[in-house]
């Protein structure tokens, strides 16, 4: 028990015993109609924690979001923006135009616990294959629907991307200097963050399950979780005004901001309670202000006028500190400051790959890459990358064969017929130019001849 | 819940034609029998005790709200004189000392206080956890473990105790050792996630050429998010097993891991990105736009997006030089703000409504074009909160519930995902200090 905390944890958590560990999903079975980013972080999380994935995807057309690339650059013929959100999945090229097509995914589905598709809503149902279909025939399926606005409601069918649910959601206008400067939340914030709320939904599914034995239908959509961190609603009712963009001041925290230090780099630091405010003045040496009546109390601090002061006053301080002095004293004296980070120290800082957050990886089709993670670490069932990416169908022949015990001519004829195909030889779809598919012994799966 | 009365407004041929009209009135009236209504369903975690123990750590209140949304008996700890995250709040505002975020996450939780300076408090705290399925340790990394019931001491208390650790460093590595004494914010947390960095003109005027932060609690919520499908993984887990284990999720970290793309970009760019103003990395048009009365929101990412904008806005002179989207990508910055220049003329003819209005009519055309090589460009009103209140949409979906609180009655966004069978509740706000502590104390056996 005298064993150092921090000692004691670093071994619970230890990357180096990763594989022995078992997955905390294994066993589950997803069928993924999901597409571009929204629904397709929700089977990576189960994917990542050990569920069996099943991307379905159009033949030759594919995910639309294989082809998207910032800049246009792809490496090995591909885009890491696709690969990172689609690690240890399984991919299969079926045509949901044909009723053969829809019978097929229809007989994975009896034998999945988990549906997750992002369409437009009420298309899944349109196609034959919505949730009515498949609870029919699969009363255990959680089957989750993906939408900007919901399966109901006047604005049901209304598209949706990321930033049109930022606009809808009243969130465009919140970051930024005001009504001449307002940015977006990049990055696609409105898919990521209502994908992982979905995600905590099948979660939640998964655990009513193993009560009841009974599966559900999850409703999730980007617009309302994106209500769901919104402060706006009740300040709005309790004072009638508007809260809009407050630049780089957070408004429940004094003081807060953005700095630029001696060494001309940019720091954050926000105060959120009275002992970090005494703090901070300890370490600017200004204890005469930690008593100051306008400053000593959390609410008087928030008033727009104190904060406003108190804000300068950091800021006049923080141009005289070098920013690893400014993080120093944070350490030393526990109040909040950080770094403004960018793409370049988050990939080097060793602390990342020490959680796992960051993870070096070897994959048999594309070598060795540095990929995401998640900021979860889980001592007994970590997650991990097993594979990455692979072409529209590279699956078929494996899971048809797996999963419906399929013989090998019947996908032949499958295949002869159109019902299942394959990719293209566009960028973003081919294999690596390198890669001799012919060898692979997934693409040419034979049940029984498995090593 | 009732679906749309009247006819609904459809984009996608795939949903017109009389098959998918029966299929889709089929799903209607499914749903109108499951989303209905939550009264005499069950609750996921009706199972589950949480115990809270935080200290100015939302990403930790959040979590436990969010169990407490799942139906969880969620007991937050408080020392005698209050967490200080009661007095965060937008300017101060507050509902009898106690701020908005605050209030908003304490959803259907109990409130009570333990002095855990004393014997008296370790003692009862003790005997919470050994009943509890769940600990939420908000508190500085190591703090619980120093006074005797940290995780490897919970474990004793009670063997399959899931412990969700919510730290801006998280509880393990040589760093989060070194920086165990910084607090969390969702400012920071930010900062650290690099998310700023993305966002701003560099061009603009001191210190408006600042990296700008998300106006929201980005990263705090997404480290909620994080938070709470690593413990419900865990739990289900521990529902199959009957193992239980240590979560750990680092807030400061929650944005850069789940969003990916800071991690891709340094990774395969070699270079940070820099800020681009109102520009995306990998598409154009995808921004806001001043419209004669106000903002629109546009988004047309693929090139035939693009084309049917052109269309919309009768530009097609400009289709030749912009048609792919290798064109219209930001890696030269200063070609793009060219055409940006020519949108913004043209945007700036109309008011947000008719811009609305021309890209629907030129949609619902588009859409019967099998190939769908019209395109699908989106432009909506870039909405204020105030605005988005008058939607009707969310009224009938009941996407704000309005909450008592204190005697007052106020607005808070319901709880989200919708589940059929086991439907997220906020089923009360009561947040005063100490308020739950005769109730909890006589249930757990708790010496007073």
């Amino acid at each position: 028990m005298n064993q150092d905390y921090f000692t004691y944890t670093d071994k619970l958590f230890s990357q180096s015993e990763l594989s022995e560990k078992p997955e905390a999903l294994k066993g589950i079975r997803v069928l993924d109609f999901a597409h571009i980013i929204y629904g397709s972080v929700i089977s990576k999380w189960l994917a990542l924690f050990g569920a069996e994935v099943i991307k379905i995807e159009e033949p030759y057309e594919g995910d639309f979001w294989r082809t998207a690339s910032y800049w246009a650059k792809y490496w090995k013929d591909s885009s890491p923006f696709f690969q990172c959100l689609h690690p240890n999945k399984h991919f299969v090229g079926i045509d949901l135009k044909t009723e053969k097509g829809k019978e097929l995914v229809l007989d994975i589905a009896k034998k999945s616990d988990v549906i997750v598709e992002n369409y437009r809503a009420g298309l899944m149902e349109a196609w034959g294959i919505g949730y009515t279909t498949v609870s029919k025939i699969n009363p255990k399926i959680i089957y989750i629907s993906c939408s900007g606005y919901g399966q109901w409601g006047p604005l049901r069918f209304f598209p949706s991307w990321d930033l049109i649910a930022q606009s809808m959601s009243g969130v465009a206008q919140l970051t930024g200097f005001g009504d001449k400067q307002t940015y977006k939340l990049p990055d696609y914030y409105g898919d990521f963050l209502p994908g992982i709320f979905g995600a905590m939904g099948v979660l939640g599914a998964l655990n009513q399950r193993e009560k009841t034995g009974k599966g559900q239908f999850i409703d999730v959509t980007q617009v309302e979780v994106l209500f769901r961190m919104m402060h706006q609603w009740s300040y709005m009712d309790l004072t009638g005004e508007d809260l809009l963009c407050t630049g780089n001041v957070d408004p429940s925290m004094a003081p807060s901001g953005i700095f630029k230090t001696k060494d001309e780099k940019f720091i954050s630091i926000a105060i959120a309670t009275d002992d970090q405010f005494v703090a901070l003045m300890k370490a600017m040496d200004r204890m005469d202000l930690s008593g100051d009546p306008r400053f000593r109390e959390a609410f008087e601090r928030l008033k727009p006028e104190n904060a406003d002061e108190i804000c300068g006053v950091v800021d006049t301080w923080a141009q005289s500190k070098q920013e690893s002095e400014i993080i120093g004293l944070a350490q030393e004296l526990g109040f909040p400051a950080a770094l403004v980070m960018d793409d370049f120290q988050i990939v080097n800082d060793e602390w990342r790959k020490e959680r796992g957050s960051v993870i070096d990886f070897e994959d048999d089709m594309y070598g060795k890459g540095t990929w995401p993670g998640t900021a979860v670490a889980l001592e007994k069932t970590p997650n991990r990358i097993k594979s990455m990416q692979r072409p529209i169908g590279y699956h078929n022949h494996y899971v048809l064969q797996k999963v419906l015990n399929f013989s090998k001519e019947q996908i032949r004829e499958l295949e002869k017929d159109h019902i299942i195909g394959y990719w293209g030889n566009s960028i973003g779809h081919r294999p690596p130019v390198y890669y001799e598919m012919s060898n692979d012994p997934i693409i040419n799966f034979t049940e029984g001849e498995e090593k | 819940m009732k679906p749309a009365k009247g006819k609904d407004q459809v984009f996608s041929r795939h949903l017109a034609g009389k098959t998918a009209s029966e299929h889709l009135s089929q799903f209607n009236e499914l749903l109108a029998d499951l989303m209905g209504s939550s009264e005499g369903k069950p609750e996921v975690l009706d199972d589950t005790t949480v115990v809270e123990i935080s200290h100015a750590n939302f990403p930790a209140l959040i979590s436990a709200s969010l169990l407490g949304e799942f139906g969880a008996e969620v007991i937050k700890v408080e020392p005698p004189e209050g967490d200080p995250a009661r007095e965060a709040s937008p300017y101060g505002v507050n509902i009898k000392g106690i701020g908005i975020p605050f209030l908003m996450e304490s959803r259907n939780k109990q409130h009570i206080t333990l002095d855990l300076k004393t014997e008296k408090g370790i003692e009862n705290l003790k005997k919470l956890i050994s009943q509890a399925d769940v600990v939420i340790d908000g508190m500085n990394p190591g703090f619980l473990d120093s006074l005797g019931v940290g995780y490897r001491h919970c474990i004793k208390l009670k063997s399959d105790l899931v412990y969700l650790a919510v730290s801006p460093y998280g509880h393990f590595t040589s760093k989060s050792k070194a920086f165990s004494n910084i607090p969390d914010t969702d400012l920071t947390a930010q900062s650290e996630s690099g998310y700023p960095s993305l966002t701003g003109n560099p061009e603009a005027p001191e210190p408006y050429n600042y990296p700008v932060k998300a106006g929201v609690w980005a990263a705090s919520y997404m480290a909620a998010g994080l938070a709470v499908s690593g413990a419900l993984t865990a739990l289900l887990y521990k529902r199959r097993t009957g193992v239980g284990q240590m979560v750990d999720i680092a807030s400061y970290d929650a944005i850069s891991a789940w969003q990916c793309y800071s991690i891709i970009w340094g990774v395969h760019f070699k270079k940070p990105r820099v800020r681009v103003g109102n520009f995306d990395w990998s598409i154009f048009p995808y921004g806001y736009y001043e419209a004669k009365d106000g903002y629109v929101t546009i988004a047309a990412g693929s090139d035939q997006d693009f084309r049917g904008l052109l269309k919309i806005l009768n530009r097609w002179d400009l289709e030749n030089d912009w048609r792919f989207v290798f064109d219209r990508i930001t890696d030269d910055v200063d070609k793009l703000k060219a055409l940006e220049a020519e949108f913004k003329k043209e945007l700036a003819k109309y008011t947000r409504k008719q811009l609305v209005q021309k890209t629907l009519a030129f949609n619902k055309k588009a859409v019967k074009d099998k190939l769908r090589g019209q395109g699908f460009p989106i432009a909506v009103e870039t909405l204020s909160p105030r605005e988005v209140l008058n939607e009707e949409h969310w009224k009938i979906r009941k996407s704000f519930t309005e909450v008592e609180v204190g005697g007052a009655t106020i607005k808070m966004p319901s709880s989200v995902p919708k589940l059929s069978d086991t439907p997220l509740r906020l089923k009360k706000i009561e947040a005063g200090l100490g308020m739950h502590n005769k109730l909890v104390y006589e249930k757990f056996g708790l010496e007073e």
